[in-house]
């Protein structure tokens, strides 16, 4: 069953010259035990998209959605409160700058025996107190900090920044999620230290089966770490997919170029030749371009683009493109036909 | 060709707080010597701590080295002589937003160097700061703007056209392509790419990600704790990583070349 199910999923702000889309109809679906990449460039919204999950995007934004279902409750149903409620117990996120979210005046260990739900404790009161302590020192275990001693006495600054991500992550896991949303936590982080995040999250989403979505803005670093990915494009969705399809069999003109574009992916190209771009710059929420927001950008766009494209589905490999990128001889025909139909 | 930027046996080290018969210091530099030529770009890779970014504030002139002397076609910069040195060595920051002045138009940003360092009157300012806009992708009349008018990628192309406005032969890219969304980045490396050719110029890289790396530097130099160790051909070092530092970078990029 789908863990969380949500069908385009608007996001709007109004502005003086009128409401701007910031997050065009995204559709986005988790399962149980997924780990679920979601890239984007700056600006694509997906930050937005991870804070309207979680429901702490402030008033002026109007989110709204056909549907948002969360392990087959309908979200959009409840008042905000019991949304609250009920979203605080099961999902759990993690920040971009671990240093500048935990509280700089208190103590790592208060911070996290916080955390810990009372009802998570057994036994008369006067044995609460050791069993928090406990209770931190496991969590601190969990996520592989060893010096649990040291930790607990010291103040964020005193830390690294990859061990305070830890804490961070230990913080989220406190509440025993079973989804976890972790919003580019490796940004401004060293390469070693990354790749012990994303191993930990990957040890976590293997060992306790607890689904993760991963927020990121390059494509290159997730491949490794997941299993599914989803595409944004300046607010709209562009791509769904396996890992490695979205990697290697690219549907979408946007991530066909930024599968080019990364020099991880194509080392068998000659050093200093020139890679493949997209011409322009990601257009600014201010002046979006109507129809297929990559248009003005696209390779293939044709007149069709104007209008925004509806998704396609091939085996679980979704597509927003009205001139996808198909290779199979046999899909290509479908395509042909399909087209020429739109011609007439 | 002919060496351009030849950097021997310069040291880095600061004092620490100590009393006067115990005193304490810090090597952020141990003696490393290189040398780069025209046309060619060296990559520098290490972990934080490990001096790449002292050793470019030597280079550029922001910092005195210990020991050790910096020759530019055979001629010694020395270390007072800004003028020299701004002229042939520039460099570009990793975060182009805050290093561009917010109060300044880009014309008054880009006509700064040009006053300190060259006698151009007006005009030929204006011409010049006109025509290097051009080259970095923009227009011309960009000059009349802020710099919060620009996004992200194209600030990044306006500290590069300041790098490049005195015609310099080395420029000295810090993390300069981390902050970048990947799109931007590889129009961004085409362009420094292009300029290469175009005006000879040396690159020196500071860079984490080996893929950049990679594909834009002819040669590497891993640096750990002060001290380079390994350095070479990057194809080579890359196919066959000697040290324990380069191996565990490599693996921690999940990087792997055939």
């Amino acid at each position: 069953m789908n863990l969380l199910d949500i069908r385009n999923l608007s996001i709007a702000l109004d502005t003086p010259t009128g409401r701007v889309l910031a997050v065009d109809r995204v559709s986005l679906s988790i399962k149980e035990g997924e780990f679920r990449g979601l890239v984007g460039e700056s600006g694509s919204g997906k930050s937005l998209l991870a804070q309207a999950i979680i429901g702490v995007l402030q008033d002026k934004w109007h989110v709204d959605a056909d549907r948002f279902h969360w392990r087959g409750i309908d979200l959009l149903r409840l008042t905000i409160d019991e949304r609250r409620a009920l979203l605080c117990r099961d999902i759990a996120m993690i920040f971009q700058e671990p240093m500048s979210c935990l509280d700089p005046t208190t103590l790592i260990g208060e911070q996290l025996s916080e955390t810990i739900d009372t009802s998570q404790l057994s036994g008369y009161f006067w044995q609460r107190r050791k069993q928090r302590k406990e209770a931190v020192i496991k969590l601190l275990h969990k996520v592989g900090i060893k010096k649990h001693s040291q930790c607990i006495n010291s103040y964020p600054h005193q830390l690294t920044e990859a061990i305070c991500q830890r804490v961070m992550i230990a913080i989220a896991l406190a509440g025993r999620p079973i989804l976890l949303i972790a919003d580019e936590p490796t940004a401004a982080m060293e390469s070693t230290n990354q790749g012990q995040i994303f191993r930990l999250l990957a040890n976590l989403n293997q060992l306790k089966n607890m689904s993760i979505l991963l927020i990121s803005h390059d494509l290159e670093n997730l491949t490794h770490w997941t299993s599914t990915i989803t595409v944004m494009y300046s607010g709209q969705f562009v791509e769904a997919g396996s890992t490695e399809k979205i990697f290697n069999k690219p549907m979408h003109p946007y991530t066909r170029a930024l599968v080019d574009s990364s020099t991880k992916a194509n080392l068998q190209l000659p050093t200093k030749s020139r890679l493949m771009t997209l011409p322009g710059s990601i257009p600014i929420l201010q002046h979006l371009p109507i129809g297929c927001r990559l248009g003005p950008r696209c390779p293939r766009a044709q007149q069709k683009c104007v209008s925004a494209p509806k998704v396609s589905n091939f085996h679980g490999h979704k597509v927003s493109c009205h001139y996808p990128l198909l290779r199979d001889p046999g899909k290509k025909e479908a395509v042909k036909h399909k087209t020429g139909k739109g011609i007439n | 060709m002919s060496v351009l930027l030849d950097v021997k046996e310069i040291s880095k080290s600061f004092k620490l707080k100590g009393y006067w018969y115990h005193k304490r210091k810090f090597d952020a530099l141990s003696p490393l010597s290189f040398a780069i030529e025209g046309k060619k770009t060296l990559a520098i890779v290490g972990e934080t701590g490990s001096g790449k970014s002292t050793l470019a504030k030597i280079l550029v002139g922001a910092e005195t080295p210990s020991s050790g002397k910096v020759y530019l076609n055979g001629q010694l910069l020395e270390s007072q002589r800004f003028k020299q040195r701004c002229q042939h060595v520039r460099m570009i920051f990793q975060d182009s937003g805050t290093t561009l002045n917010p109060s300044l138009t880009i014309q008054q940003l880009l006509d700064e160097p040009l006053t300190l360092n060259t006698d151009l009157d007006d005009k030929q300012r204006r011409q010049l700061i006109r025509t290097t806009l051009q080259k970095v992708g923009l227009l011309g009349d960009h000059m009349n703007f802020y710099p919060h008018m620009f996004s992200g990628g194209q600030k990044q192309r306006i500290s590069l056209a300041r790098a490049i406005i005195l015609q310099p032969q080395v420029i000295i890219l810090d993390e300069a392509l981390a902050a970048l969304d990947p799109s931007l980045r590889s129009q961004m490396i085409n362009l420094l790419l292009d300029l290469q050719q175009q005006m000879g110029l040396a690159y020196i890289l500071i860079s984490h990600n080996l893929g950049i790396v990679r594909h834009f530097s002819d040669d590497v130099m891993v640096m750990s704790q002060g001290k380079v160790v390994e350095s070479g051909k990057t194809i080579e070092v890359m196919r066959n990583p000697q040290h324990k530092v380069t191996q565990r970078l490599m693996m921690s990029q999940n990087f792997q070349l055939k």
